[in-house]
């Protein structure tokens, strides 16, 4: 089920009321059965692999909490370990090591074909095997007591708002909420329903408008000179902002109203002030996962500065895998990991400050030049096959002139554009529910009008998928 | 007490918000969402007050070859037959019955019309055209067509108030049931479902250095997943789509007639041999019987296109050649003549 249609307008009410009607001590039952039934609306047989893992690492979790010592805790850990990442691998991964290892058999003269299988990706795998897999982590490290309750763990697992697109929550922080007697608070409700406005605004009307603009450019870039793909860029730079900002702000405002606070997963990512800035504020939830379980134990940055660079690069790499199963995601990260380290490099040769004021000139430049840069990795990130990226790239750094088709932007996209931007920059460090709280009674309310009048009247019709769903 | 006025004024807000946002769309948004979303709808409002026949197609009713001398379509051509009539076409491509009804039920009531005539295309309940990755712009182009406020319509548009299933998911969708669905013939066969016939017929053919199937080869693998497979009346989504046509036009006083076009059965029989032949012709006997049951005027052009007028040689499509479109047109024109009596002029006469 889809966050931006009729469908969920009609689920969230039902469950919100079921929620504070029923005793607390089986809210678990109806979110559990709500949360099963939201992931089944897409492809029913899919949840099995849901239950699967839950299952899995609800059992090694009780197992390793049985065990004092860390060595005899380990082959549980293994077994969840290997039990969510062979799933990953096998309904994300294995048709790209297979085509690889074909290829590569070719290019050897080797007549081998290695199978590949018909799956379609299970939505949220990726999403949902991290979350479950950082509370195996954590039962290991003796950070976490074990959930004994299936049904509480089970839905850690598949509390519907997050569990397709994130944010990725840790068990300490998620799964209290959830056995928490919340009383109704009108406070929540206001600003759940903010939240699920501004991000129903930013998907349907930003997102998905700026998006055939920038798919035109992305499937023939060479017929465009720099100037238009330089937009085609800048356009699909918001169009994933708004897309998966979009989404992860309704995750929020939706279970926000059920009194359960999620992680923010953005914070102005486009007004960082360099890379490591922009990691900061861009799915936050995920950047904090890699740093939490994978850079921290190879050593992060209390280590050589070669070592630091290798673990750098490396995070980057893993974490554009994660993504999709594919050589261009595998060089999004080399790029963006690459850059990472070169800029930080020279920011220490040159002692740059690592703050600024806000909206002063040099933020304002600082952050233009981050942009820049993100926006070129987004190329790779964007396209199909690495060929297709360095069409994109031939084309932006070579078609100078004036020649080429015309990109037509209608009027009303580029007023809701700038309208995002304007509000994304006063939005700067802050969050949409909050800040709209100090508004005066009119300004709020006409902020409403226009949010709702253009998610009612502007809304692209395209069908266009969220695209944090195929990861 | 002050709680209460709290949220009535919102509610007051809320309404007003809502209430402006209805009538701004409405007078300077709406107009131009259906030109955008439904152009049909232009073809729906020239309709004439008196409108004798309406004939409703897909694609069969656009498609021409290029060397055709005579490039009119098959409405055109009934309309050659009774020029003294006023005869209308609405025609979209890849649209099926679920799609002709909406296009029906947005007809305003004031506009009468006598006889509509619906192509009855065998391939559409099959499950490649039911779970086509065409359906969601289909389904789309007819929500600004149903008879709610322009608001609401809008709404069901924005937040996708249709059957908007991804090409994934469609995709997926009809593997299943052609994996899913039992063939059942009368004697014994080879394959008793599509994935199994379509790969044991792919695995007779060539490929080339990089797999690419012969040509021949492919087209009896798209025969097989095209017409293999077997109406269940009871179960079939464009059954019930036809049912409310009939239950339409029994409300607004239309003859209803079915057009059921020619397919290319030659072709059929010399890709894919007689097992597949056998599930055209039982699905074929199968909607003549069902609908001439439930009283409904069937022209039956099955049998009637030969293989040399059919325009796509490496496809399965109803496009007709001048020849092929005469000989349908004919055809319907002369069973129209039951219900338009003495308007028929042969142009041979």
């Amino acid at each position: 089920m889809l966050f931006n249609t009729l469908d969920y307008i009609l689920f969230l009410p039902v469950v919100i009321i079921g929620y504070y009607l029923l005793n607390a001590k089986y809210r678990w039952v109806l979110l559990l059965v709500a949360s099963y039934y939201f992931y089944m609306c897409w492809k029913p047989e899919y949840v099995i692999l849901i239950v699967v893992s839950t299952l899995i690492d609800y059992f090694s979790g009780i197992q390793m909490g049985k065990r004092k010592i860390k060595k005899k805790r380990r082959p549980f850990l293994l077994l969840s370990l290997a039990a969510n990442l062979g799933l990953l691998f096998s309904f994300k991964y294995f048709n790209f090591f297979s085509e690889t290892a074909t290829a590569v058999a070719q290019g050897l003269d080797l007549s081998v074909h290695f199978p590949v299988v018909d799956f379609l990706l299970p939505v949220g795998i990726s999403f949902y095997t991290f979350q479950t897999l950082s509370y195996s982590i954590d039962v290991y490290k003796g950070e976490l007591k074990a959930e004994r309750h299936l049904g509480h763990f089970a839905l850690y697992v598949s509390f519907f708002p997050q569990l397709v697109a994130g944010p990725i929550e840790r068990f300490s922080s998620l799964s209290p909420q959830l056995k928490k007697a919340n009383s109704f608070n009108y406070d929540n409700l206001r600003n759940g329903l903010r939240l699920i406005l501004f991000g129903l605004f930013a998907k349907m009307v930003i997102a998905d408008n700026v998006a055939p603009i920038a798919n035109e450019i992305f499937d023939a870039p060479e017929l465009y000179n720099s100037l238009a793909i330089s937009l085609g860029l800048v356009f699909y730079s918001f169009q994933l902002y708004c897309d998966f900002f979009g989404y992860s702000i309704i995750a929020i405002g939706s279970a926000l109203i059920m009194g359960v606070k999620l992680m923010d997963n953005f914070s102005t990512p486009y007004l960082a002030i360099n890379i490591a800035d922009f990691w900061r504020r861009w799915h936050i939830s995920l950047s904090t996962w890699f740093r939490d379980y994978i850079y921290f134990p190879m050593g992060g940055n209390r280590t050589s500065k070669l070592r630091w660079t290798f673990n750098i690069v490396a995070i980057f790499v893993i974490s554009g895998f994660w993504h999709g199963a594919g050589l261009t995601y595998v060089f999004w990260g080399l790029m963006v990991g690459g850059l990472y380290v070169i800029e930080n490099t020279i920011n220490k040769l040159l002692k740059i400050n690592p703050k600024v004021r806000p909206f002063s000139i040099e933020h304002i430049l600082r952050a233009t030049k981050t942009f820049i840069i993100i926006g070129l990795s987004w190329i790779f990130f964007r396209s199909a096959t690495i060929s297709d990226s360095w069409v994109m790239f031939d084309a932006l750094f070579s078609n100078f002139g004036l020649e080429g088709e015309v990109l037509e932007i209608p009027t009303n996209i580029w007023i809701l554009l700038l309208g995002f931007i304007v509000l994304d920059w006063i939005l700067y460090n802050k969050r949409f529910d909050t800040w709209i709280e100090k508004m005066p009674f009119i300004a709020r309310w006409s902020i409403y009008a226009v949010l709702i009048f253009s998610i009612i009247v502007f809304t692209g019709v395209e069908e266009i998928p969220f695209i944090y769903f195929q990861f | 007490m002050k709680i209460l006025k709290h949220i009535a004024l919102r509610i007051v807000m809320l309404t007003i918000i809502l209430l402006s946002t209805s009538l701004i769309y409405t007078k300077y948004f709406y107009e131009s969402d259906l030109q955008e979303h439904s152009p049909i709808i232009n073809t729906i409002r020239e309709l004439p007050i008196e409108t004798d026949i309406l004939y409703v197609g897909e694609s069969s009713n656009l498609m021409y070859a290029e060397d055709d001398a005579d490039k009119r379509t098959i409405s055109k051509m009934i309309a050659g037959y009774y020029p003294s009539l006023t005869i209308r076409d609405l025609t979209k491509q890849a649209s099926h019955a679920g799609i002709f009804k909406s296009f029906l039920r947005a007809i305003p009531k004031e506009k009468n019309i006598k006889t509509v005539v619906l192509t009855l295309n065998l391939r559409s309940f099959g499950a490649g055209w039911i779970h086509s990755g065409l359906e969601t712009p289909l389904r789309k182009n007819t929500v600004l067509l149903s008879d709610q406020h322009p608001i609401i319509k809008r709404f069901l548009l924005s937040f996708k108030g249709y059957d908007n299933d991804d090409e994934q998911i469609r995709d997926h969708a009809m593997k299943r049931q052609w994996k899913v669905d039992f063939l059942d013939f009368p004697y014994p066969v080879k394959y008793t479902n599509v994935v199994d016939w379509d790969e044991a017929m792919a695995a007779s053919g060539k490929r080339d250095a990089e797999g690419k199937l012969d040509s021949i080869t492919d087209l009896a693998c798209h025969y097989i997943k095209a017409f293999a497979f077997q109406i269940d009346t009871l179960t079939n989504p464009r059954i019930q789509d036809f049912n409310e046509i009939i239950e339409l036009a029994e409300e607004r006083g239309w003859n209803l007639v079915l057009n059921l076009l020619g397919e290319d059965l030659e072709k059929a029989n010399s890709l894919v041999g007689k097992d597949l032949t056998f599930l055209m012709d039982q699905n074929y006997a199968l909607l003549l019987d069902y609908f001439k049951r439930k009283g409904i005027l069937v022209v039956d052009n099955y049998r009637a296109v030969s293989t040399p007028y059919f325009i796509d040689q490496d496809w399965t499509t109803e496009h007709y050649t001048e020849e092929g479109r005469k000989i349908v047109a004919r055809n319907v024109s002369e069973a129209l003549e039951e219900l338009h009596k003495g308007a028929f002029v042969s142009p041979d006469k």
